[in-house]
Formats: structure tokens, sequence, C-alpha cells
């Protein structure tokens, strides 16, 4: 009996194996044709100064290996302490809401609002609070990493059968025996896979820390670069974060491998908890107001312990001068409310390509298998590129006018959005389609009936958490490349010292981000409840 | 330690459980399960035993009524560190071991870690040489057998089986209620039995109490005067087939009563 099980098991290893590695051998068919193809490109538009090819940069990369190795050097290891402290905070946070039930919602919100602070204003910000040193950017590592943990793991602290909490309950012990004994360990694969994507992220994240004006690292060579029009150096920084980000991510997940047997999941969903529909929008409500004011009062409680000047750190009632009581709020919010319809022009249109081409991609690749393997581990790979450091780039290419914002917003949407659908199309219940292959259902009606529906779930998660990525996205192109936008006024407005400026956009930028973070999640409950009972509440 | 290895008495006063929106899943109820002995609960599937049975596991608390084990409350018994319970599905925890997940028990429990004990059960269970495997490379009758004896390791007083026996296959289910029973009728422990096989219910027990249809209300309390130890021939006598079909005789009436609709709540 056993040996039996035993043998089979190795046979499914062996399956294992060989398809790992049929699948290296495909990345690696592709990295190829990817490289030829760049350097072709390259060369044809090698008088316009916009794109160099891999030679070039690697020759180059050769060249000035003490410059980039020192700058990456010092982002790595900002990116590294952002990650380190960013991590620990999702996995404190996490362990309150599940040892305290009743706090889940007021955790996960008071976390999504803060991650959805626009980096570029909290940028400046954290600049004067925290000096001249790697404070900004260790900081804003750990804002860009937490949240990305702290969603996989509270999904993968549930992840385990009733019965093994039943079992420590009749021993008489509680939550807490619960958390050690059966939901840290069944959580593992979730955090790991949170901890995947938080390692590009926190790259990112020094990195733009670094764009705020710190002395040293691979931010500071972007910025060098592209105000000096300096191709070759823009896109040997950008191979080089690219590469870094790649190794964070094979590492973290090859420590996975070795650590887990189970293989890992791909999760970004939360389900909503299941409460009557009543109750269910009191207690909503109730949450949206401690959320609320636990983070005014939080940020009251911050700036008057660090004990920080009037004429900088703006209170919550300075806001509500600025933009409401003020002689001159009307013009505040003018100027506000124009550069956000500037960058809305971007930001809608972007986040809307990239989901679509994201879904629509992955329904070319599920009819097309024949691509999909190649496809899906490129996809992968391309996941963990800290898609804003090129940022100056996609303006090299496509230059600084509408194009190219809206290119790099949907591309910051379109990765996220092809795994996660592609994840959820293959999850379409096999059961069902045997039915549908009983009668000799086509492809085309497989993927309607039954596929479609089944990636609706992973559709709305990667929907609802590109929009925070969004906004980051138009931001940073704003900032740095076209000068206009919500983006370029928060720019403007550190630069001069306009704190009242500067902190409402803040406000603004982030309610407005947890708004379409919420629309984005009503729509999916509606659309859920028709499409996919079972998953929607 | 626990406090105390002697089978528990348990008394249940007129208890019932209702679910939000009225779902009524067990009606108010007396029993009294005697100390030392293996009674069985049987009914058809969905009729509230499960649900009864967590409740004298102090897993869900009735909405009428009290449980006493030993004159003290379920979830108390349960600090103590003096009940065990075993599911129809495994629930080894699959990154531990079998003595792992033996061991678990004790952990839970704050007791020693004790090998000679550990071993001895995995042996009597008949899992040598797999001590150090695990589950996944276990046949389902054997993570059973995983489960039985992490049950037993804590030296319960009372011991809550729900189908024990799980979701294998026939000729597994009965060599595991063949061999397993043996390894806790030796300790005397008062035990409770959830099934819905009326013959493993005739060969395990000492008491059979017969639940009808949701809500679970007794209609039968049925005494299994069949000598100890049992020996596997005993199905095939005649006091035996008594038994079974007097058990089978109160669920169809059970079950044709409740097919009319219910006169009063």
């Amino acid at each position: 009996m056993s040996a039996v099980s035993v043998r089979a098991r190795r046979l499914t290893t062996a399956a294992t194996a060989r398809a790992d590695r049929n699948q290296t051998l495909s990345i690696v068919a592709g990295v190829i044709i990817l490289l030829v193809a760049w350097e072709l490109a390259a060369r044809a538009l090698t008088d316009a100064f916009v794109l160099a090819g891999p030679i070039d940069i690697a020759v180059y990369i050769a060249q000035n290996a003490s410059l980039i190795g020192r700058a990456l050097a010092v982002t790595l290891g900002n990116a590294a302490a952002g990650f380190l402290l960013g991590n620990v905070a999702a996995m404190l946070l996490a362990g309150v809401a599940v040892l305290w039930p009743r706090s889940r919602t007021i955790v996960t919100g008071a976390g999504l609002l803060v991650f959805c602070l626009p980096l570029v204003a909290t940028g400046p910000i954290l600049r004067v609070v925290l000096g001249p040193g790697p404070g900004p950017q260790i900081a804003l590592a750990a804002l860009a990493v937490y949240y990305t943990t702290l969603i996989p793991l509270l999904v993968g602290l549930k992840a385990a059968p009733s019965t093994w909490f039943d079992l420590v309950r009749s021993y008489g012990r509680g939550r807490y025996a619960a958390l050690v004994h059966v939901r840290a360990r069944a959580s593992l694969p979730y955090l790991f896979a949170g901890l995947q994507i938080a390692a590009p992220a926190a790259f990112l994240g020094a990195m733009v820390g670094e764009f705020t004006g710190a002395e040293s690292g691979l931010g500071v060579l972007t910025i060098r670069a592209s105000r000096a029009l300096d191709v070759e150096l823009t896109w040997a920084v950008a191979t080089v974060a690219t590469l870094v980000s790649l190794l964070a991510y094979v590492a973290i997940g090859a420590i996975a491998k070795a650590l887990l047997r189970d293989r890992p999941p791909v999760i970004l969903a939360t389900a909503p908890e299941p409460l009557g529909r009543g109750r269910r929008a009191l207690r909503v409500g109730i949450d949206l107001a401690i959320v609320t004011g636990l983070v005014l009062l939080a940020w009251w409680a911050a700036l008057e312990a660090l004990g920080l000047n009037a004429f900088f750190a703006k209170r919550p009632g300075d806001i509500l001068d600025a933009l409401l009581l003020a002689p001159d709020a009307e013009q505040t919010r003018a100027t506000l409310f124009t550069a956000l319809g500037e960058t809305a022009v971007f930001v809608l249109p972007g986040y809307l390509a990239g989901l679509l081409l994201g879904a629509g991609l992955a329904v070319v690749f599920i009819l097309v298998p024949a691509i999909a393997g190649t496809a899906m581990a490129f996809a992968l790979a391309l996941r963990s590129i800290p898609i804003v450091t090129t940022a100056p780039l996609v303006t090299l290419l496509l230059g600084r006018e509408a194009l190219g914002t809206i290119v790099l917003v949907a591309v910051m949407v379109f990765f996220p959005t092809l795994i996660a659908c592609l994840h959820g199309l293959r999850q379409a219940p096999g059961q069902v389609m045997d039915v549908l292959d009983s009668y000799a259902a086509g492809p085309v009606q497989r993927l309607v009936r039954v596929r479609i529906p089944a990636m609706l779930p992973a559709f709305f998660a990667a929907a609802r958490m590109s929009v925070p990525a969004a906004v980051l996205a138009v931001t940073v192109v704003e900032w740095l490349a076209t000068g206009n936008g919500i983006g370029s006024l928060m720019a403007l407005s550190a630069s001069l010292s306009d704190y009242d400026m500067l902190w409402s956009s803040v406000v603004i930028v982030s309610v407005l981000a947890v708004a379409g973070y919420a629309l984005v999640g009503a729509i999916e409950a509606r659309v859920l409840r028709t499409y996919a009972p079972e998953q929607g509440t | 330690m626990a406090a105390s290895t002697a089978p528990l008495e348990v008394v249940c006063h007129s208890v019932g459980k209702t679910y939000p929106g009225d779902v009524e899943a067990v009606a108010p109820l007396d029993l009294q399960i005697a100390p030392g002995q293996t009674t069985a609960l049987v009914g058809p599937s969905g009729c509230g035993k499960s649900t009864l049975l967590r409740m004298i596991a102090g897993l869900e608390t009735p909405t009428t009524g009290s449980i006493e084990i030993g004159g003290r409350s379920p979830a108390e018994t349960a600090k103590d560190a003096r009940l065990a319970l075993a599911f129809q599905d495994p629930s080894l925890l699959p990154w531990r071991t079998v003595r792992g997940n033996i061991e678990l028990a004790l952990t839970l429990t704050r007791q020693e870690l004790d090998d000679d004990r550990i071993d001895s059960l995995i042996r009597l269970v008949g899992l040598a040489g797999f001590a150090d495997t695990r589950p996944a490379a276990l046949s389902g009758g054997m993570r059973q057998r995983a489960a039985i004896a992490r049950a037993l390791v804590t030296e319960p007083s009372l011991l809550l089986l729900d189908e024990p026996f799980g979701a294998v296959d026939e000729l597994t289910r009965q060599q595991l209620a063949r061999e397993l029973p043996a390894v806790w009728e030796a300790r005397g422990t008062t035990t409770v039995l959830v099934t819905h096989s009326v013959t493993e219910a005739v060969a395990l027990s000492d008491r059979i109490i017969v639940l009808s249809p949701r809500p679970a209300h007794i209609v039968a309390d049925i005494a299994v005067d069949l000598p100890r130890p049992r020996a596997a021939e005993l199905s095939r006598t005649p006091e035996f087939a008594v038994i079974v079909d007097e058990v089978l005789q109160a669920l169809t009436a059970a079950k044709s009563a409740t097919a009319a609709p219910p006169a009063e709540r």
C-alpha cells in the first residue's frame, strides 16, 4: 500500500522535475530571442538616441563597474532594510488581526490607506522628517512591501481546515496556540508568495526614495542620467535594477521550494467575511469611522511626538483649513482639481488598457497553450521588474506626451493582471470542464461558459491591487518626466516648500485611491454574486 | 500530566441546538452516559449527531440546557486535557511526521513528550516503522490509525469519535474497526462514538442511542449485551443480528414518522 503511494510520489516528482526543466529551457530560449530582437532594434534605431542594445549596455556596465557597483550596494542595503522592516510590520499586523478577529477590517483598512499614500509626496515629507541619510529610502521601501505581504499572509493564516482548529480547541487551547501550532506554519507558502513580490517592490521603493534627494544609489544615477539624456547610463541602471530584482525574486522562490513541499499558491484575493447584509453595511460603516479616526489620531500624534514645526508638519486641522476655510482655499482647490484632471486623463485610460490587455492576453495564452508555457514564465519574471524605475526609458522611447505616461501606467497594471488572470483561468473546476467535454464543447465555448467566470475573482483582485500601483506609476512619471498633473504638483510644492498644498495633495490622492479601490471592490461584489456565487458573499 | 485518567460520566440536561435562521439541529434531549461505557450515537446523515458530539467536546455551545462531564462543563474538561477527539478526516498536520502529530497532542495539553509512550502507541495502532513518515506518504487507513494514536496519547478520560474509521474503502474500514477499538477498550475510557454504520455501532458499543432525522431527538436507547472482548466472528451470530435488526427498525420508524410534516416544533 505505502510502497505504491511512495512510488507514485516519486513518479510525480520526476514528472515535476521534467516539467521544471522544460520550463527552464523555454525561458532560456525566450531570453535569447528577446536579447537578439533588442539588439537588432537598437541597431536599427542607432541614430535616434533612445535605445541602447544589450551589447552596448554590457560594455557600459563593465566599463563603469565601480560606479554602478557602489550605487547598487547603497540601494541594495536600503532595500534590504526596508524589506525587513516592512515584512516584520506585516507579520505583526497579521498576527494582531488573527488574535483579535474584530480588528481585522481595521488593520486591513488602515493598511490600505497607508499603502495608498503617494510615494512621490511622502518621499519629500519623509526627507524633511528623517533628514539626509538613508531613512526615507528605507521607509519608502518598507511602505512599498508591507501591504503586498499582509494580504497573502492574512489569507494564508486562515488557509487551514476547520478540524485543525477544532483539534486545538478540544485540548482546551485558544487562538494563540492555534496561531503558533497551526496557522503560522500553514501560512508559510502564502508568506513566501508575498515575500517574492515584496523583493522587487522593496527595490522599487528604495529607488523612489533615492529620487527624493539622496546622495548616492541607483535612484540618484537614474535622475542624473535622465537629466543629462545619457541613454546608455539610463538603460544600464534599468538593466541592473531589473536583474537584481529578478535574482531576488528567483532566490526567494528557490528558498520557498527548498523549505516547503507544497506548491506555492498564487493568491491575490481576500474573500470578504460572510455577514448578514444589513449588519454588514452597519459594520463597514463603523469600521470606516474607526479607521478614519485612528488614522487622523495617528497622524496628529506622530507629528506631536516628533515635535515638528507647524510650518512644515501640517495637522489634520491645517488641511481642513487649507482646503475649506482659508481665504485662498478656493484657489488651492482649483489648483488641486486642475492637476487631478490632468492626471485622470492619463491614469484612467492606462489603468483600463492594462486591465484589458492583461486579461485578454491571458485568454489568448489559454486558447493557444503552445505559447503559454514560455509566456507564463516570462510574465512571472517580468512581474519582478521595478517598472517605475524604467519610467525614464519609456519617456525616452515614447516621448513626454500622453502616450508615454499611459503606456507606463498600463504596463504597471498589465503584469499583475496577466498573472492573476492566467491563474484564475486555470482554476476552472475540472468536473465542470468534463461535463462540457462530454457535450463536445469547443475551446471558445469552454472559455466563455466556464473559464472566464472562473477567472473573474482573480481579475478583480488584480484590478483592486492595481489601483495604488497605477497611482504610483502616473505620479512618478509626471514628476520625473512630463511635468504636469498631480505628481508634478506634489514635486513642485515640495521644492517650493508649499506644505499646505503638499499635505493636501497627499490626503486627496490617498482618499481617491482608497475610493477607487472600494469602487472596484463594489463592482467586484456585484459581478461575483452573479457569475461566481461561491466566491462572493 | 493530566490530573486523573479515571473515566468520566457525561450528563446532558435538555440539551438543544438551534442555529441562526431557526435551523434546529438538536431538539432538547436528556442523556446520561455511564463512565467507562462505549455509547454509539446512530442516525441518518445530517440528523445532528455530530452537533451533539461537538457540544459534548465544548466546540459548540448548546442554545438550551447544559452538559456536565464528571460534574464540570465541557470547556473546563477540555482545559484539563481530559477529553480527546478524533474526526472522520484524520486532520493530521501535513508538515509533521506521525510522531510529530502525536507529540502535538502532548504539547497542546502541556505534557512532557514521553518517547516510550509514543512508540508503544505507534506499535499498538499498527504503524511500527512509520513514526518518521509524513501523512502525505501514508494511505488513508494509516492516517486514521495515526489520528487514533494522537487521540489516545493524552490518556483522556473521555474519548469522542466522529466517524473515526473515516472516508476509507470498506475493507480498510472493517480492518480498522476490528483492530483499533481494542486499543482504547483496554483502558476503560468513557467513549462516545458517532457513526451511521449500524453494524459498526453494534460491534463496538455497550449502548446505542438512535436519533431521529433533524432536529435530532432520541427515538431508541438499546443496550448491547454482547460479551467482550468481541471477536470478528461475533458479527455472524444470531444475537448480533437481533440487535442490528432492532436498531434498523428504530431508524426506519423514526424516518417514516418524520416524513410527514412535523405537528409541532
